[in-house]
């Protein structure tokens, strides 16, 4: 006699309005202040403002033109913080997922203090960007700052305008994320490693191998889920940054300095001038761009799952 | 083979500690000046305080409006926390439990909202939350709306999940007892699904507590800066002060470290949770 199955049976739910009524606050807020802004955007980007307080007019794709090619005035920003949010995509991924791989690692083992280390680690997180920001400038700030005077342990007269330099700036910036986000994928990894059974490191040694060899053909395959959960919060996050970047590089040239994110802040809001047309124009691009590789990894991780 | 695993154990925790200290001296430096003398830090930026100064201290309060400031940050946030994690409760909960026309769709449509880069509503928000729009700008509500707005796709995601793995029996049996649908969510539901909440009020709060791109454009009224806009503020006009600059970051920093060193465990699983849930 199977039990009584008549409690099974798919709820109906009477009031046809329920569901509605549920979603109504989320759909309302989400509609307004995130959809309803981005339509907006791609609105702007076909108008032009002729001058300060006149009426918008209509130009069709010339914001676009102008910030691919047709003035080198904005093409030229634009090209290049398209270059560097590709440069931090491939840099946090080869920098910052095999550091806080290799920290999770040697968490792994039998460590004193490993709570400590986690909570070190991984503080830079709760600390607001603006903070990070403002502390970094003074390890960086030329002469008096915290690396000049290290090196000048070495060389007494050495003095590097690290973050108005367009060589230096990016690199100095790059430094600062990996410091705030690598514990952040290393409590990934951490967790990754906890679900890896400690039976299979047995069989491993039984068979002969070393520690090297265990990484290599049981921690590292097994972590492969958090590897992509990982590469795929970097890359999008790296997609859209904007924080660090706009806070500690605003002194250096602005092809060395800008990401697509503060370049459409510095058009449409930081200028004051009418520009809300081309910021628009560099957010639609930037919506794109994210669309497309969020649908890519989606899209590759239900292949591969 | 004893000596080998000893060398490789030591080996370990040096280089766990070199990391430790190198990444955690900016924090150290950053506590030791804002109690040094400006003049000290000049000539010996490396050295360790010789006494504990609090005049930095003084002039920060004196001087930075951060208490208005923390006040600001708190309503901001906590109307924000809560606003969202109302909506996404119940959002979550009719994805997970009622069947209803392109839920699907509509579930994606919100999904898409953490792969939306923020930065592409900010002159459009600029322009109708000002002025020339509903002149919401430098108000409170400025700010909780896109700060509400971004937060519910992540709340929800993970709030469906958490009412999924409630067990149905429990909201049936309410259901036969005479809950109506509000009832099933309010009284069974919703209390079963707390450790989700939780983890979607810390990642809502600590995300909207660092805000900064949001409050840099909507907000420029001074009375109405949140913190992270006062210490920014702070840093432009005071920033060639590097102790008083420590000080004031340390005033900033120094609550939301206490609160970590407590609730680290819940703090990191909230953080990551979102990440670990996609």
């Amino acid at each position: 006699m199977p039990p009584n199955l008549t409690l099974r049976t798919p709820r109906v739910h009477h009031a046809r309005f329920t569901p509605l009524a549920f979603l109504l606050p989320a759909l309302l807020l989400y509609g307004l202040f995130v959809a309803l802004p981005i339509g907006e955007s791609f609105r702007l980007s076909f108008l032009r403002w002729p001058s300060e307080f006149g009426r918008p007019v209509y130009v069709g794709l010339d914001n676009f033109r102008d910030l691919l090619y047709a003035r080198p005035v904005f093409s030229r920003v634009f090209w290049s913080a398209l270059w560097h949010n590709a440069l931090l995509v491939v840099l946090s991924l080869a920098v910052q997922l095999p550091l806080a791989m290799f920290l999770a690692v040697l968490l792994s083992y039998p460590t004193r203090g490993r709570g400590v280390f986690r909570t070190f680690f991984f503080a830079p997180m709760v600390m607001p960007t603006v903070a990070i920001a403002i502390l970094w400038g003074y390890v960086y700030l030329p002469e008096r700052g915290l690396l000049d005077q290290a090196i000048r342990w070495f060389d007494a007269s050495f003095g590097g305008a690290w973050l108005s330099n367009p060589n230096t700036v990016f690199l100095c910036v790059f430094v600062t994320i990996c410091w705030r986000y690598t514990g952040f994928h290393m409590v990934i990894y951490m967790a990754g490693i906890a679900t890896i059974p400690e039976e299979l490191y047995e069989a491993g040694r039984i068979d002969g191998a070393g520690e090297w060899g265990l990484f290599r053909h049981v921690t590292l395959p097994l972590l492969k889920p958090a590897t992509v959960v990982s590469a795929t919060l970097s890359v999008i996050g790296s997609l859209k940054y904007f924080d660090l970047m706009y806070m500690m590089a605003e002194g250096a040239p602005e092809t060395s300095r800008e990401l697509i994110a503060t370049y459409i802040f510095r058009l449409g809001i930081g200028s004051g001038a009418n520009r809300f047309g081309y910021g628009s124009a560099a957010a639609v691009m930037l919506f794109v761009l994210a669309l497309v590789a969020a649908t890519a990894i989606t899209r590759r991780r239900r292949g591969t799952a | 083979m004893k000596a080998k695993t000893l060398v490789r154990a030591v080996l370990r925790h040096g280089v766990l500690l070199v990391f430790l200290v190198v990444g955690g001296y900016p924090l150290v430096w950053m506590g030791f000046s804002a109690v040094r003398r400006e003049g000290e830090v000049r000539s010996a930026p490396f050295a360790l305080p010789t006494q504990t100064n609090l005049e930095n201290f003084s002039a920060v309060l004196a001087s930075g409006g951060f208490g208005r400031a923390y006040l600001n940050s708190l309503i901001v946030c906590a109307a924000s926390v809560l606003l969202a994690g109302m909506a996404s409760a119940m959002a979550g909960y009719a994805f997970a439990r009622m069947r209803f026309r392109m839920k699907e769709t509509l579930f994606y449509l919100l999904l898409a909202g953490m792969m939306i880069p923020i930065h592409v509503t900010l002159i459009p928000l600029n322009r109708l939350l000002g002025s020339s729009g509903i002149g919401l700008k430098n108000t409170y509500w400025a700010l909780i709306g896109p700060y509400v707005g971004f937060a519910l796709p992540i709340s929800i995601l993970i709030l469906r999940g958490a009412f999924e793995n409630v067990p149905i029996e429990l909201e049936d049996a309410a259901r036969i007892d005479g809950c109506n649908a509000w009832g099933v969510f309010w009284r069974v539901a919703l209390p079963l699904v707390r450790p989700a909440l939780a983890t979607v009020v810390i990642f809502n709060f600590l995300t909207m507590w660092n805000e900064f791109a949001f409050a840099l454009t909507l907000i420029s009224n001074e009375s109405m800066y949140t913190l992270p806009l006062a210490l920014w503020r702070f840093k432009g006009e005071h920033g060639i002060n590097l102790t008083q600059t420590c000080a004031a970051l340390c005033v900033a920093v120094l609550p939301v470290f206490v609160v970590y060193c407590f609730a680290q465990r819940h703090i990191i699983r909230g953080l990551t949770a979102g990440a670990l849930r996609q």
